[in-house]
């Protein structure tokens, strides 16, 4: 069965579109400055990718709705209404009478990869712990008189799921995915089994996340994961990632389905695969034999073989053992007969649980312009990652079929893969 | 032909025992767990009472301490789970295997424990604005443990370390529905050929003050300090709100033909997922059961199962006064005239809500009622809720009854919905031997 994407979104802080990021790419343009959304001066690590024009009631075009949501739900929702306005679903449904639209919205499904565990939502109790001094008893007593009664809804990870469906009446399958850097991929691939499965005819896709915060920079930073500056995958002088923000999100549906809205078609999603190295939480191997796997995964569930790709999007974070052991996995897979190899990290920053999903809006983007963005901030290939075809300036990709490769804590791995339709 | 799946270890941590034949039997005597809570001081909080896990100190955890270091309370619990799970199933990942051994779990909101959050608020809020630049010399925010156990993939990750699982792994979180889903997510897993095996559950412990806070502020959990025992009542006329618990649920997961050809006791077939979302408002469900009723719907399609196969409903049953009236409308539309000859209990009355974990708990709960062919009690019920009097429930005392089929609805905050479909393993390797033939 034939899987179509009809309808891509993304943001992050160097644009707020897939087109608009991949146009900054180009132009060797990133989105990785001193932090602005707090006083960092002092730091250890003073460097993110932030949303600097952010403005949330713009992006959702709903006031009230931001008291029952944070600023990754914004992301998540924005994105989702661009791929979802973009795939022209709204209009058609709308023009549906009763039980075919019930149809339409039950064959509608909705898959979401959410941050979660942020910290600074539960900051909104230090008024009230400030008041109580450590008093448990007086805690209890003055929390509704302190505390957003709606606390807990604006702290939900599955905020974007929730809103997305009310918003754009979906009531099929659905699933909300926190599983680190892998969320938003994952939601891609479990989103595409859904219709593969017949459970769903169409899904909405998105994987959302606004880890900018003191608590999460400093504990990256305590992890030995945070470049001073800048973000340099496969780079010899690289010296860590550097946290980004932001969304992606993309509509994929049943051939059918597409053509009954007669829906352009942006691509095709061919296969999906994913396999974790178990070793810990922050363990990786240097092999490369998790995110081997996963490549491998998803090209068998393609039916493809190394050759038939003609892009790679690699998760190039930047840190000193993900992108050498990443290249070893490159090469184990491709050998000597790698296409080209690019990486958005350097301009986007890492945005963690929509990394993934963020990556495969603009690896579609890429291929459907038949290019691979160089990587601007690479000067000296690392000896360690020699084989992976990186390059700091852009060329023209070896066909139109692109892979994308996503890692996460836990040894976690995912890769998708997609054929472009020239855009 | 379709890859069928097997549940054939089951375990569990939970209020009403911490391993299996121990929650069993107080599910069958049916006597609640609601207590004053003993984890934090809750003396000041409008509902004090909670299902706790009972010493939480002597659970038989696995003797690596350093991989202890990486978890929190909800994360021991899984690991207990998950141990008891692994050991009834009788089998492990080798390294010719462990690729084919997926993990996917249902995971609580994480977040750093209420004392880590309490010395960021002394050292960088003291007056309760956070001053960022005093978070730099504060311990908790420094100590990249305290890191490691906060993130959402802190117990997938203990959970592959611990048994050298290195397939496919995934964390979910649909708030009550969490356990559900992941579980319905891993059966999907095997079906497609991604993992032969996997072990799946969910694990969660809210009883902390920032939990207990976020429910009372929303006026979800039952207020009824003074009948602890009594707070859960689901589809009681007075019901009043939910008891909050704590634990964790696991259960193996292994291809049907596989499962059968190494002689492993199959406690039943994992048949169907039915998965949909609401769309309705956040915390409300649709007075109609519009929502759960798609996902009942979809889980006897998705088992290949009719309405009249189902013997039990294993509720969400929550004791809020709107989820239980939701639900009852939901399974007089899904069995129609037969919604009498299907019986219905929420073992939340006894053990409370285990939110992201309840899904879990609650899938043992059904692979059990089908071995043992025994209901457990819907404890608790004295005046039904007219609108709820409909469903045939088990009061008063355990039912002995074979049950062919089993759903367990799970239906969570912000609207998903989870239900999965349970048929007794004599049933399955009937149609079984009759599609072989």
């Amino acid at each position: 069965m034939r899987i179509v994407i009809t309808g891509a979104g993304a943001i992050c802080g160097v644009g707020a579109s897939p087109a608009a990021i991949v146009d900054a790419a180009l132009e060797g343009r990133s989105a990785i400055a001193e932090i602005a959304s707090f006083d960092a001066s002092g730091w250890p690590r003073r460097h993110a990718a932030e949303v600097t024009e952010y403005n949330a009631a713009k992006l959702v075009g709903d006031r009230k709705l931001l008291k029952l949501i944070r600023r990754s739900d914004v992301f998540g929702i924005y994105a989702a209404d661009q791929a979802i306005g973009a795939a022209g679903i709204p209009a058609f449904r709308d023009a549906l009478d009763g039980d075919a639209a019930v149809a339409f919205s039950e064959a509608t499904g909705c898959y979401v990869g959410s941050g979660g565990g942020a910290f600074n939502v539960n900051y909104d109790y230090f008024p009230l712990m400030a008041e109580t001094h450590g008093d448990m008893e007086g805690f209890g007593r003055e929390l509704a008189s302190t505390v957003n009664p709606m606390w807990l809804l604006r702290t939900l990870p599955n905020n974007v799921l929730c809103h997305v469906g009310i918003r754009h009446a979906i009531k099929g399958p659905n699933a909300c995915i926190t599983n680190h850097t892998t969320s938003g991929m994952l939601a891609v691939i479990e989103g595409a089994e859904a219709i593969r499965d017949g459970e769903a005819e169409r899904v909405v896709t998105a994987g959302h996340d606004a880890p900018i915060e003191p608590q999460t920079i400093l504990y990256y930073h305590r992890c030995g994961l945070v470049a001073e500056r800048e973000l340099r995958p496969f780079d010899a002088a690289r010296d860590g990632s550097v946290l980004g923000e932001g969304a992606g999100a993309l509509v994929l549906e049943s051939e059918a389905s597409a053509a009954a809205r007669g829906a352009r078609i942006l691509g095709e999603y061919l296969g999906g695969g994913d396999a974790a190295e178990g070793e810990g939480l922050l363990a990786l191997r240097d092999d490369g034999d998790g995110p081997a796997r996963a490549i491998e995964a998803a090209l068998a569930d393609a039916k493809l073989a190394p050759a038939d790709v003609g892009l790679i999007v690699a998760h190039g974070n930047g840190t000193r053992l993900s992108d050498a052991s990443e290249a070893a996995a490159l090469t184990r897979v491709f050998g000597t007969s790698m296409p080209p190899v690019t990486a958005f990290k350097w301009a986007t920053g890492h945005p963690l649980a929509a990394s993934g999903i963020l990556d495969v809006t603009l690896g579609l983007e890429a291929a459907r312009r038949r290019v691979a963005p160089g990587v601007t901030t690479l000067q000296h290939l690392d000896p360690a990652c020699a084989g992976v075809a990186v390059a700091a300036q852009s060329r023209a990709t070896r066909g139109d079929i692109v892979l994308v490769v996503c890692r996460g804590f836990g040894g976690t791995n995912a890769a998708v893969l997609m054929r472009a339709l020239p855009g | 032909m379709t890859r069928r799946v097997a549940i054939t270890g089951l375990g569990v941590v939970t209020p009403a025992g911490n391993d299996v034949p121990a929650m069993w039997s107080r599910l069958l005597e049916g006597r609640g767990c609601g207590a004053p809570i003993t984890n934090f001081d809750a003396r000041g909080f409008s509902t004090r009472i909670a299902a706790e896990v009972r010493n939480a100190d002597t659970l038989p955890l696995p003797p690596d301490r350093k991989l202890l270091k990486f978890g929190n309370r909800s994360h021991r619990f899984a690991l207990v789970a998950a141990e008891e799970a692994m050991r009834d199933a009788g089998i492990a990942p080798t390294p010719a295997d462990r690729h084919r051994w997926g993990c996917v779990v249902g995971t609580g909101m994480m977040t750093v424990s209420f004392d880590e959050l309490a010395s960021v608020q002394r050292e960088a809020a003291p007056a309760g604005e956070l001053d960022a630049g005093k978070v730099l010399a504060e311990a908790t925010a420094n100590d990249p443990m305290a890191f490691c156990r906060s993130q959402s993939t802190a117990g997938v990750s203990l959970l592959m370390r611990r048994f050298g699982i290195a397939g496919y792994a995934s964390s979910v979180h649909t708030a009550c529905a969490s356990g559900g889903q992941a579980i319905g997510t891993a059966m999907r897993v095997i079906r497609r050929g991604a993992a032969d095996r996997v072990l799946a559950g969910g694990f969660d412990s809210m009883v902390s003050p920032v939990g207990l806070a976020g429910f009372c502020l929303l006026s979800a959990v039952s207020p009824d300090n003074d009948t602890p025992e009594r707070a859960s009542r689901p589809f009681d006329a007075t019901r009043n709100g939910f008891l909050l618990g704590e634990g964790a649920g696991f259960v193996v997961l292994e291809e049907w033909q596989s499962a059968v050809r190494r002689g492993a006791r199959i406690y039943a077939e994992l048949a169907g997922d039915g998965n949909s979302l609401s769309s309705y408002r956040i915390t409300d469900s649709h007075p109609s059961g519009d929502g759960p009723i798609q996902a009942m719907q979809r889980a006897l399609r998705d088992a290949g199962a009719l309405a009249a196969d189902v013997d039990y409903l294993n509720a969400h049953g929550t004791s809020t006064p709107m989820n239980d009236r939701s639900e009852a409308a939901a399974a007089k539309v899904v069995f129609g005239e037969r919604v009498g000859a299907v019986a219905v209990s929420s073992t939340k009355s006894v053990m409370g809500h285990l939110i992201a974990a309840a899904g879990a708990v609650e899938a043992v709960v059904c692979a059990l009622a089908i071995r043992e062919s025994t209901l457990p009690i819907n404890a608790n019920l004295r005046d039904i809720d007219p609108d709820c009097a409909h469903l045939n429930i088990v009061r008063d005392a355990p039912r002995q009854q074979r049950v062919r089929v089993a759903l367990s609805n799970s239906l969570g905050f912000g609207g998903s919905n989870s239900c999965l479909a349970f048929r007794h393993p004599e049933e399955t390797a009937a149609i079984v031997a009759k599609e072989g033939a």
